[in-house]
């Protein structure tokens, strides 16, 4: 914990209250996609801390950047998986 | 005719007229109250007109002379010495002087008098020493061993405890309980005059070196001097007992409460329930603080670790012909936001994966900020210089570590059931806390030995060397589960016995040249989410079992001050309930059903009211509550009592159907809906985690690697 300067969670916790305006006006189902987004920024705080950033929720859009390539990875490798299983049960039927 | 005896000293104060009184144990087991010539002195520095000065308004007061010591942060300095030949008198002196001159710069004036004593003499409390007496005076003192002493031998000290029941506040007690050795008394409070003459007796008889009590501080003592003002409890008779007032205070970001005081002279009073450590510590723990400080004991159970420590840096600087300043000088230097905005920032916290974790070892590094402090040098008085010899913060702190280490080693070689374990733990303890409040008081704003940028060289290297381990499990193929300021959770595939972390651990230890130790091997780890989202990674908040089955667990409510005996004793079923399994998910039905079981007696009314007593910690006045909150009804409940309510107090009170009652209520009284929710949301905090693999998986997703 800093002495003078708050703790990157607290200023995380005041950015997002800051957003409440921006949250209410999305839909319902956008509204959790947000919130997925930001609970994501949660995971990389030191990170982000480290970052020295004068403004650190530039870093925090970074870390929420770097869930969402690892889910499109974990994706990719999904699909991947999942298409070799197909051309496999097809050639079982051919 | 002079006697010379080996014993220990045990406090030294000041009578009313100024002489020191030292207090010595034979080893014969004869108790000395012995006068000592003890002349003291301190100094002012500034102006050299108005040293002058001040020297002309001392005359007749104190001896002056002029002097060049040598200040921590400035260097030499010349000083006008005061010296006073009566040490009881030197407080008011200076208190005088420095009102006529708050212009000068005060040293060693406020310094606590054991401290002194053991910095000039070298005889430090509760150590072995050789002494001289010719029965009214002490003429002579040498120290047998050193404060630093591993195995110090120990003063056959008797104790007497009294119960005065469980809050006299409350419920005021009709009979006292007085325990000698294995002789327990039973006295009637009423009538006041056989329990005073009973009591005093006992005194004379048993002639306790310790009197250990329960509200002694804030009741017994206070009640005896109301109704009985010429009943004196001290050893020496020409003191009377000294009583300092209850204060509230905020400290490490809460509100804390410290009772009155009740002080003995040529004996020691321990309240239990007023001395912050003492129940963790015990008194092998209290002897080794006040043997390590240089404080008194009956000071060094009531006050903060930062008091010892801050005592322990006295001793160095007085060692040392350093002078120790009355009030800090320093101010923090002006820097730059981008400087305050790297810099000014605690421990690395790195977020847990959440979610269950089979086979973790935990790595711990050994007291890493001290071992920092030690390593690098860090100071006020050493700060941005590279070849610096060792600073007055480094030197303090080394025989600490160093003992604290042996101890910890000692008690690993014990078998778990040996009858020296209570007393180690209780000294290793109190040697931790010592080196825990050490950093802070690095940062202290009011520390006289602190400076903010050493504060924060501290938490700077100490993410550095953390970033460092991180990078050393990785390369070596582990993955890092969860950092917290000074322990690592790693995992490898294939990697279970301890022997599989040894390399890391040498590693680690190789590359930040800090001790690091493993805690252990988790058979299963399970780091929870937060409560509001459960997407939301929370630091040091898990549960797990060893490999040898024991548990750990950070952050449940099984933790908190404020739980339950009952919840609390559901959440400790469900764990070890969890613990029988290879993986606690298997076990998620069985714990359910416990819960549920649990849940069924309360709803019966079959669970005894104490089990059902809820704590909460008073943060405020209160009048100052606006909305009546369980704390806020209990506050107002105790005052309607009669009994005085300050911020930081620790009330007592069961939830019933009209709200909160402080005094346990009948069981058709009862809020046992409220209490079957509190037990319902413990078993989810600990099971709603452990869901069937499949929906965990879709949950958390993004933390599957």
């Amino acid at each position: 914990m800093g002495r003078t300067v708050p703790t990157i969670t607290r200023q995380l916790n005041e950015t997002e209250t800051m957003l409440q305006s921006f949250r209410r006006t999305l839909r319902r189902t956008d509204q959790t996609l947000l919130d997925g987004l930001l609970a994501s920024a949660h995971r990389h705080l030191a990170a982000v801390s480290a970052s020295g950033a004068l403004l650190p929720f530039e870093a925090a859009l970074l870390a929420m950047l770097l869930e969402q390539a690892r889910q499109v990875e974990q994706l990719s490798r999904q699909v991947t998986m999942l298409e070799e299983e197909l051309a496999r049960l097809r050639g079982h039927e051919d | 005719m002079k006697i010379e005896s080996t014993g220990w000293l045990m406090d030294i104060y000041t009578r009313p007229g100024g002489e020191l009184i030292c207090w010595l144990l034979g080893e014969d087991g004869r108790r000395w109250l012995l006068r000592m010539d003890f002349p003291v002195t301190f100094y002012a520095a500034g102006r050299a007109a108005d040293l002058r000065q001040a020297w002309r308004f001392l005359s007749g007061q104190a001896r002056c002379s002029r002097a060049t010591r040598r200040d921590l942060m400035e260097g030499e300095r010349t000083v006008l010495a005061v010296t006073v030949d009566l040490p009881g008198r030197l407080h008011s002196i200076y208190q005088r002087l420095a009102q006529a001159f708050p212009q000068l710069d005060y040293y060693d004036a406020d310094l606590p008098l054991s401290v002194r004593f053991a910095a000039q003499s070298g005889v430090s409390l509760l150590v072995r020493c050789r002494f001289e007496t010719d029965g009214q005076q002490l003429l002579g003192l040498q120290p047998l061993e050193s404060a630093w002493e591993m195995q110090a031998a120990l003063p056959p000290l008797r104790v007497m405890e009294i119960d005065c029941g469980d809050d006299p506040f409350l419920h005021p007690p009709r009979e006292i309980a007085v325990c000698c050795g294995r002789r327990r008394y039973h006295f009637a409070l009423q009538p006041l005059r056989a329990f005073l003459v009973n009591l005093q007796a006992l005194l004379n008889i048993y002639d306790p070196d310790v009197i250990l009590t329960r509200f002694g501080d804030t009741w017994l003592f206070p009640f005896l001097n109301e109704r009985a003002p010429l009943f004196n409890p001290n050893r020496d008779e020409q003191m009377k007992v000294e009583f300092r007032r209850e204060r509230s205070l905020f400290a490490y970001g809460q509100v804390l409460y410290r009772g009155a005081q009740a002080l003995l002279f040529g004996r020691w009073h321990i309240d239990r329930c007023n001395a912050l450590l003492f129940g963790e510590i015990g008194l092998a723990g209290a002897l080794e603080l006040a043997r390590v400080s240089g404080l008194g004991v009956q000071e060094a159970v009531r006050k903060s670790p930062g008091a010892g420590i801050t005592a322990l840096q006295m001793q160095t600087a007085l060692r040392e012909g350093v002078l120790v300043p009355a009030v800090k000088q320093q101010a923090e230097t002006t820097r730059t936001l981008t400087s305050l905005i790297r810099y000014d920032k605690g421990g690395m916290v790195y977020q847990p994966l959440v979610g269950v974790h089979h086979d973790v070892a935990e790595l711990d590094f050994a007291s890493m900020y001290p071992a920092i402090m030690v390593r690098y040098n860090i100071s006020p008085e050493t700060l941005n210089q590279s070849d610096a010899p060792p600073g007055l913060i480094p030197r303090t702190l080394q025989p600490l570590l160093v003992k604290r280490l042996a101890l910890k080693q000692c008690l690993r070689a014990l078998d778990r059931r040996d009858s020296r374990v209570g007393d180690l733990k209780g000294r290793q303890t109190a040697l931790k806390w010592l080196l825990v409040v050490c950093f802070g008081y690095l940062g202290y704003k009011n520390a006289r030995f602190g400076r903010v940028e050493s504060h924060e060289a501290v938490t700077a290297i100490s993410r550095e060397l953390l970033l460092q381990a991180k990078e050393s499990a990785e390369e070596m193929g582990f993955t890092v589960l969860h950092m917290y300021v000074d322990s690592l959770f790693v995992k490898r595939e294939g990697a279970r016995r301890e022997e599989d972390f040894l390399s890391l651990v040498e590693e680690i230890q190789a590359k930040t040249g800090i001790g690091v130790t493993l805690e252990g091997v988790y058979r299963w780890l399970v780091f929870l989410p937060a409560r509001r989202d459960q997407r939301i990674p929370v630091a040091n908040r898990y549960f797990g079992v060893f490999q040898d089955g024991s548990l750990k667990y950070r952050g449940i409510a099984l933790r908190r001050h404020d739980t339950c005996l009952y919840v609390a004793e559901t959440q400790l079923e469900i764990l070890h309930c969890l613990a029988r399994a290879d993986d606690p998910c298997e076990q998620r039905e069985t714990a359910w059903a416990l819960a549920g079981r649990r849940i069924q007696r309360l709803q019966r009314g079959e669970v005894p009211a104490d089990a059902l007593q809820m704590a909460v910690k008073l943060s405020r006045d209160p009048q100052a509550f606006r909305r009546p909150s369980a704390a806020a009804q209990a506050a107002r409940q105790f005052q309607a009592q009669g009994v005085t309510v300050r911020p930081g107090m620790r009330l007592f009170f069961w939830f019933t159907r009209q709200g909160v009652s402080i005094a346990p209520p009948p069981p058709e009284e009862m809020d046992w809906d409220r209490y079957a929710r509190l037990v319902l949301r413990a078993a989810g905090e600990l099971l709603d985690i452990l869901r069937p693999a499949q929906k965990n998986r879709q949950f958390y997703l993004p933390l599957l690697r």
